[in-house]
């Protein structure tokens, strides 16, 4: 009998480029599935609740921010990549021109900033907008 | 007296608004505060702070399970609101989901946060018994 390495233990969502993505229509409606994903994995790969209350808040602020300026019709699509205590994140969605941006001025994104270690903007290329951010499964200085 | 939203789906948000034995007017709430939830939340403050009285006002949180910032700007600006009347907007209950969001945008600063309803009392202030005109 082979030995199968069993799906979802920590080593599965831990390991080295362990990837999970979620595809959705950009509904806000939607969101909180997305958001359930991003709290799943924090608790598997042993973020302490605050950082996985904020991971998941992040989360949901980005991707609320994406749907925003997605254009009709279109999907969302949301990475994450799990490895070494830290979960990154990559939001995306098709927007309809060059003028649905993302606004940074806003009390959102400052939220984004103070939930996640590190965010910005990606994929600016007029078609698609992207956010991307990550997260540590602790804060450093508390650990 | 009492007004109310029921959840009539997952995700939807439950509100209900009531007036204590004691004088205090409280805003229940059920679900989770988010983007698509917050108007539901707003146009349940607006009417919570319609309620004409001096009294404190309180929204029990206890039943919520995610805040977004969508929800917070919300509670913030009828916080705003009830500082305007003279009055202050009491959080009360509320776990790791609510309190976490109130603390790292540093906003608790604009509420008086309660483990519970029984902390929330009406406080007789001399001189400011009715409502500040603005």
């Amino acid at each position: 009998m082979s030995e199968v390495d069993p799906v979802g233990t920590a080593d599965a969502v831990d390991g080295p480029g362990a990837v999970v993505e979620v595809r959705t229509s950009a509904s806000a409606a939607l969101i909180p599935t997305i958001r359930a994903v991003a709290s799943d994995l924090a608790a598997r790969a042993d973020f302490d609740l605050d950082a996985i209350s904020d991971l998941r808040m992040a989360v949901d602020e980005a991707c609320a921010t994406l749907v925003d300026v997605a254009s009709p019709g279109s999907g969302l699509r949301c990475a994450f990549r799990v490895h070494g205590g830290v979960i990154e994140v990559e939001a995306q969605v098709e927007t309809s021109g060059p003028d649905s941006t993302v606004s940074t001025d806003t009390f959102g994104w400052r939220v984004l900033q103070t939930l996640a270690d590190e965010v910005e903007l990606s994929g600016t290329d007029g078609r698609t907008v992207g956010i991307r951010l990550n997260k540590r499964a602790a804060d450093p200085a508390h650990r | 007296m009492s007004t109310s939203h029921e959840p009539t789906r997952p995700g939807a948000l439950g509100t209900r608004i009531e007036r204590l034995a004691s004088g205090v007017l409280v805003l229940w709430v059920d679900g989770e505060i988010d983007t698509l939830t917050a108007p539901t939340l707003g146009t349940a403050l607006g009417s919570l702070l319609d309620t004409p009285g001096d009294g404190p006002v309180a929204v029990d949180l206890s039943e919520v399970g995610f805040l977004a910032s969508s929800g917070l700007a919300v509670l913030i600006r009828a916080a705003h609101r009830a500082e305007s009347q003279g009055r202050a907007l009491h959080l009360v209950g509320g776990g790791r989901a609510v309190v976490r969001p109130l603390q790292v945008t540093g906003s608790d600063r604009l509420f008086t946060l309660h483990e519970d309803l029984s902390t929330v009392t009406v406080a007789p202030r001399p001189g400011e018994s009715s409502p500040r005109a603005d």
